[in-house]
């Protein structure tokens, strides 16, 4: 009997449904109370669809990324948004995997509405979701990846004008070291310690040809290869020490590069060569790692460092408001991924204000050639290549009692037209 | 000659933790018949909880190592009592599912307890400093590491040759119901390897707390090394697991020297090699 009752219940219900359908679909929807100003850009909410590497040793560096969008989004946010419309972020992790990215991106533009890509830390993902950039229809700032060829290649040669980037591509890794190091006529032995793909490959080769180019009595006599997820690095290290170089090139980088000069550390590395080349040792997490090294001096002024933003070298008032409100956000001091993330949103903002449509094609117009000045110091995006031009140093790390953990100093600096490569790009033979 | 040799060193001690790692998983193996994705897992978890004690919490790094044993022996207790035990009679294949399950849910746990982020404690005063070996500057730490897999090897071969609950566990190996016919108490035994497997992972990892990254997913970068070297040795042969691991760490090191371009597949040939020779493994029945 009840199961009776309950069946013509459902029935009554869904006639009353088919029956009021027709009603509902005249009823004009409600009218807002007080209509709010029509948003220049039409939309409620702009969506940035972020993405970096989430898990594992290297997660710091898509936290990172995560991290400065979402302080750009907030402050722009609690100014009342880009021209009205708010901004929002959604993060996912690439796994550092290309086929992930490129799931990501399409899932990230296609179905959650992503009008903006930024992020991204391997070169090999940005190299493949910048190939399907044009088919979204969609604009990709890289914040972190770094190999050349995104921006030579595929912007500059291919004309993919939908990539841009805001951080130092490898010029920073090879060309930067290779013009202060070219003057240290006592070091003519180079050893490498690279990554075993994309980033590593260029990084290497750049380096090698730049410093020929200056030095050529230089020699390198060893190279060796790591993949993602090596946990030791000692063979590596012996297998570079056993050719006595006078200097280790290293690109492993996140929570591997800390391994990597941990070890080195723990087998006397420093005690055989003479200098120790690291580009990305100005992150905030090596710095971390390695405090209680620097203040025993354990590298004894062998290690060099940098990155592609140094938190601690401009002493510009928009650069120390970031550094404080950023580590007041998330307990940490920014390093170039957040920063370059930073930098990708409010180069978006400036943008749209310029426009004030969402077309791919007129933002991508609006923010050739921009000048925009940021936390890292005034960023130029060259039209050609779609690379932001700025410089940031070299350097060692050392000990501040002023600061929580190392930073770096003893800075030495190269204008940026100077080490930047320019178009036209002459092809660098990339090996292994 | 002398870069050889004392490659080989640093290559020894890469294989020792490749050792402890494959020790416990092909003893699971040859006894329980399970194989446990999740031998990994718990490598990961003993490098957790040794940061942890000694990491944040400044434990002695001995107790550490050794609070951090017992933590992964109580997971190893709970996972064979509540999951594994049930699944003794099915298909390698649902408990491959099953093990594997327990991958994902140990990474996840491990991000919401720990965050994503790579942890990385300060070395212990004590290990810092090299030897003088061959001219070259070896790491006190790497000779500790060398002599902590050669005396887990010794323990393990006194424990299962000399011992009353070595036989034990030998006997139900070969033949389970006759071992419980003669009054073994199997279930008991069981729970007794896995936990003892898992306490082996454990050190693996919480061994190389001061000079590696204790990161999620570190367990499952290491587990298929761990595989191919039981495969190499031969399936529940522990003088197999340790003569695979030293031969898969000293020719990764040696290749890393000599043909640096190679050394990713290397230890796939390896496998393929003693494969197509010998199917059942080096030291496989």
């Amino acid at each position: 009997m009840k199961k009776k009752v309950g069946f013509f219940c459902l029935i009554f219900f869904f006639l009353v449904f088919i029956v009021s359908m027709p009603v509902w679909a005249q009823t004009p929807k409600k009218p807002p109370a007080k209509k709010p100003a029509a948003k220049p850009l039409g939309v409620e909410v702009i969506k940035f669809g972020g993405m970096g590497i989430m898990s594992g040793p290297l997660s710091i560096c898509g936290r990172m990324i995560m991290m400065g969008a979402q302080s750009a989004i907030e402050e722009i946010n609690a100014k009342g948004g880009i021209l009205g419309s708010k901004c929002e972020l959604k993060f996912m992790d690439d796994e550092l995997r290309p086929a992930v990215g490129v799931k990501n991106v399409r899932y990230l533009v296609s179905e959650w509405g992503a009008h903006f890509i930024l992020g991204v830390d391997s070169s090999g993902v940005a190299m493949a979701i910048g190939e399907i950039m044009p088919e979204m229809d969609r604009i990709y700032i890289s914040t972190h990846a770094s190999t050349d060829r995104l921006t030579e290649e595929l912007v500059w040669k291919k004309g993919i004008k939908h990539i841009f980037r805001t951080t130092v591509p490898t010029y920073q890794e090879a060309i930067l070291p290779a013009m202060i190091f070219k003057d240290f006529m006592h070091i003519k032995r180079w050893a490498g310690i690279n990554c075993d793909y994309e980033y590593g490959y260029v990084s290497w080769s750049l380096f090698k040809e730049t410093l020929k180019k200056y030095r050529p009595d230089v020699e390198f006599v060893a190279s060796t290869w790591a993949p993602f997820w090596t946990m030791d690095f000692t063979p590596h290290i012996s297998a570079a020490l056993a050719a006595n170089p006078d200097a280790i090139f290293s690109t492993p980088w996140g929570g591997e590069g800390v391994q990597l000069i941990r070890q080195a550390l723990i087998m006397g590395a420093f005690d055989k060569i003479q200098l120790w080349w690291h580009p990305t040792g100005a992150t905030t997490d090596f710095l971390e790692a390695v405090t209680s090294e620097v203040k025993a001096d354990k590298f004894k002024g062998k290690l060099w460092v940098s990155g592609r933003y140094i938190h601690n070298w401009l002493q510009t008032p928009e650069n120390k408001a970031f550094v404080e409100r950023f580590v007041k956000r998330w307990a940490m001091y920014p390093f170039h991924p957040g920063q370059g993330a930073y930098d990708a949103v409010y180069f978006v903002k400036a943008a749209l204000e310029k426009t004030r449509s969402l077309k791919t094609s007129e933002v991508i117009k609006a923010l050739e050639g921009m000048e925009l000045m940021t936390p890292a110091g005034r960023k130029y995006i060259r039209p050609e290549d779609h690379q932001a031009i700025y410089p940031t140093p070299a350097g060692r790390p050392v000990y501040d009692p002023a600061y929580p953990i190392a930073i770096v100093g003893d800075f030495k600096m190269i204008p940026a037209k100077e080490y930047f490569r320019h178009p036209p790009f002459e092809p660098v033979k990339i090996s292994k | 000659m002398e870069t050889l040799a004392f490659q080989g060193l640093v290559g020894l001690s890469l294989a020792m933790y490749l050792w402890l790692l494959a020790a416990g998983l092909t003893i699971v193996f040859g006894v329980l018949g399970i194989l446990n994705f999740a031998h990994g897992s718990l490598f990961m978890l003993g490098a957790y909880f040794a940061f942890t004690f000694y990491g944040l919490w400044g434990v002695n790094f001995w107790f550490a190592i050794l609070l951090s044993l017992l933590s992964v022996g109580i997971v190893g207790y709970l996972m064979e009592r509540l999951f594994l035990r049930h699944i003794y009679h099915l298909d390698h294949a649902y408990q491959l599912l099953l093990t594997f399950g327990f991958i994902l849910i140990f990474d996840d746990a491990v991000k919401m307890v720990w965050g994503g982020v790579a942890k990385i404690p300060a070395m212990p005063t004590f290990f810092e400093g090299t030897f003088s070996v061959l001219g070259r500057l070896f790491p006190i730490y790497n000779v500790f590491i060398i002599g902590a897999g050669f005396l887990v090897a010794l323990v393990l071969w006194l424990l299962f040759e000399k011992t009353w609950w070595g036989r034990m566990v030998r006997a139900s190996a070969s033949d389970r119901e006759m071992a419980s016919a003669i009054g073994v108490n199997i279930p008991t035994l069981f729970t007794g390897v896995f936990v003892f497997g898992a306490m082996l992972a454990a050190l693996g990892g919480a061994l190389g707390t001061p000079v590696r990254v204790v990161a999620p997913g570190i367990g499952a970068a290491m587990i298929i090394q761990a595989f191919i070297i039981t495969v190499i040795g031969g399936l529940g042969n522990l003088k197999g697991a340790f003569v695979g691991a030293v031969i898969v760490g000293v020719l990764s090191a040696y290749s890393i020297l000599l043909f640096p371009v190679f050394e990713l597949f290397l230890i796939f040939v390896i496998m393929a090699v003693v494969l197509m020779v010998k199917p059942q493994g080096l030291f496989g029945r």
